[in-house]
């Protein structure tokens, strides 16, 4: 019994610590175990957890991209900015930018070979510099009420945001799982050249993988202005190093080949209950950044240090 | 290899739990703070939450924080849940979420994006929980929805800085303004304080309005354009000190610094130097405790289910340059 836990804690680091989490923050908030509270954290989670889902897919293929807090931060500019020619144009001018600019960092890395690190850094730049452009850094502000009627609304219990976000994480877990495309993500990142080999239509993989994390940030962008009705140019600074840290907490690993979204989930779920549980705790802003570093470097030093054999 | 798992998993919980009891839960008991007397806390006492803009980003904020923290502290009525939202608004509508969970009596809210914030403010009031917004306006769409708000009252600085100007021009000359960020509820009442008094005054007239976006090297280049512009200039109303300091820059270049009298409407510590050196003429003191102070005392009377004022101000005296010794330099 024992053995099998131990075991268990090392193939799913992720698990542990989610347990870890709940346990220490129910015992010490009464209030942290609601119900109001379990959704309020869902919610929380939700805009970083969208744009998890398309890092995952990124870092299985041993890419990263550092632009989805611009590409964020632009596209929910648009959808504010662009209500005045009718709000359905001003949603699908905000998703179709967001994927523009992925595609631009998907043909960079996919065709023109330079590492993605570089690219979606310089993307990370010139699209805030665009936002700043855009905004003129001041607020813009929507004048459409149906936006945030939808972003507040619930299905049931449920946050309509909330369950987009899960939705789209159940969806992408199928889709790495049983079809080709998600065999191919990890084939790619496992070994590029082999995978290359086999017949794998490599360039046009990680190109069409740039396009849909570039949807998922104007996406999360979208549904942030639809819970704010005003966007500025400092939205998502900082939210690039908040998804990565998400999805390696969830056991993705950064050299590629291995991942998967369920993981990711508890990965963004555990930094959603760390602010929570903060919050709750009255604890200063500075200390759950402290316990977040200490944890993520604590969960990736397991992993590569006693990950038990996988033997599926 | 086992049992170092194990050893590890461990140290990581240890790790977890000495963060935690290092930084302490809101416990009655807690240990006392540097200066202030901690006092048991009632049982009955108002559960007050608050979640400000950007605690490190400034000594100003940073001020307020530590008076807000030492005045619950020194309270046996009060139990706070201080908060920082770090400059992020949506980290700001999840603290206000997470103190609705708590079931506080009042929150207290600084807000980052003053237009953002207002669905959040509207669910709070949907669901019971009262809104005292504190230092910075939030967009009047939102005052529905709000009790009230605590802070300086921008048009009473507007207009001390107007009749500073009356008082260094002799009441007689041509004068230019640069105001705050438009769109700002701050910049605009400062500006409008300033018209009340000036339009009443003879002989003041003014002459353009330009605005410096509270950033001082903007407001140093529409300084220098007013230069160009206009051949007399005598006085310069700038709505901060970090301006009025841009516009001095650009004086000093222009050598008209013995011809031009500048007034603003808050003194910040670069514009206290400045008034040491004759350069600033007068300007308005807003200090961060009394800030913090006065916002706990609004939401105690709130608490109480006391009748308040919506619009909740505090004393922010006039500074003028021979009285200007008298005053503590600004931390900020």
């Amino acid at each position: 019994m024992k053995n099998r836990l131990i075991n268990f804690a090392r193939k799913y680091p992720i698990v542990f610590i989610l347990a870890v989490c709940i346990i220490f923050f129910s015992a010490s908030s009464p209030v942290f175990l609601s119900s109001q509270n379990l959704t309020n954290i869902l919610l929380q989670v939700s805009i970083i957890g969208i744009i998890s889902i398309g890092m995952t897919l990124i870092l299985i293929n041993a890419n990263i991209d550092l632009s989805v807090g611009s590409i964020l931060a632009f596209s929910a500019a648009l959808a504010m900015g662009l209500q005045t020619y009718g709000l359905f144009f001003s949603i699908i001018a905000c998703l179709a930018v967001g994927t523009l600019i992925g595609a631009l960092n998907g043909f960079l890395v996919a065709k023109a070979k330079i590492n993605s690190f570089i690219v979606t850094l310089g993307a990370m730049m010139g699209v805030r510099g665009l936002v700043y452009i855009y905004t003129q850094e001041r607020p813009i502000v929507g004048t459409e009420r149906a936006l945030i009627d939808f972003g507040s609304s619930s299905v049931g219990p449920i946050p309509v945001i909330a369950l987009i976000f899960v939705l789209m994480l159940i969806a992408a877990e199928l889709v790495l799982r049983y079809t080709t495309h998600g065999r191919n993500a990890i084939a790619v990142g496992g070994n590029y050249e082999a995978a290359e080999n086999a017949g794998i239509k490599v360039e046009r993989h990680v190109l069409f993988n740039f396009m849909f994390i570039g949807f998922t940030a104007a996406l999360a962008g979208l549904l942030l202005v639809s819970r704010t009705n005003s966007a500025t140019a400092f939205l998502g600074t900082n939210y690039e190093l908040m998804v990565i840290s998400a999805v390696v907490l969830g056991g993705t690993k950064l050299t590629g080949g291995y991942g998967s979204m369920l993981n990711t989930f508890g990965g963004v779920l555990v930094i959603g209950m760390i602010q929570n549980g903060m919050n709750l705790l009255n604890v200063h802003a500075y200390y759950s950044m402290l316990i977040m570093g200490l944890i993520l470097i604590l969960v990736v030093f397991i992993d590569t240090r006693f990950k038990a054999p996988v033997n599926i | 290899m086992k049992k170092r798992t194990l050893a590890l998993l461990l140290a990581g919980l240890l790790v977890l739990s000495l963060a935690f009891t290092g930084c302490g839960a809101p416990e009655p008991d807690a240990p006392p703070a540097d200066e202030a007397e901690p006092v048991d806390v009632d049982p009955d006492a108002f559960l007050i939450g608050i979640t400000q803009n950007n605690v490190g980003i400034d000594s100003y904020q940073t001020t307020y924080d530590r008076a807000f923290r030492e005045a619950v502290e020194s309270r046996a009525d009060v139990e706070g849940i201080i908060l920082d939202a770090a400059g992020d608004v949506m980290r700001q509508i999840n603290q206000v979420e997470d103190l609705m969970a708590q079931g506080v009596d009042v929150i207290i809210i600084w807000p980052v994006d003053g237009t953002a914030i207002v669905p959040a403010v509207e669910k709070a009031q949907a669901e019971g929980f009262p809104v005292v917004i504190t230092n910075s306006p939030i967009d009047e769409s939102g005052y529905e929805f709000i009790v009230g708000f605590s802070g300086p009252d921008n048009i009473i600085q507007g207009r001390y800085a107007a009749e500073m100007m009356i008082d260094a021009l002799d009441g007689e000359g041509k004068v230019v303004e640069i105001m705050g960020l438009p769109g700002y509820v701050t910049a605009h009442q400062r500006s409008d304080g300033f018209h009340e008094v000036i339009t009443d005054a003879t002989g003041i007239e003014v002459l353009e309005t330009q605005p410096g976006d509270w950033n001082r090297e903007k407001s140093q280049q529409v300084m220098e354009n007013f230069l160009l512009k206009y051949d007399e200039i005598d006085g310069v109303y700038a709505a901060d000190d970090n301006m009025a300091v841009g516009a001095i820059n650009a004086i000093k270049e222009a050598g008209r610094m013995d011809a031009i009298k500048v007034t603003s409407a808050c003194m910040f510590g670069d514009g206290y130097d400045a008034m040491l050196r004759g350069e600033l003429h007068g300007s308005v003191e807003q200090s961060p405790i009394v800030d913090a102070t006065n916002a706990l005392e609004m939401a105690l009377a709130v608490a109480r289910g006391e009748e308040v004022d919506f619009w909740y101000y505090f004393e922010t005296p006039k500074v003028i340059v021979e009285e200007v010794e008298n005053f503590e330099k600004p931390v900020f």
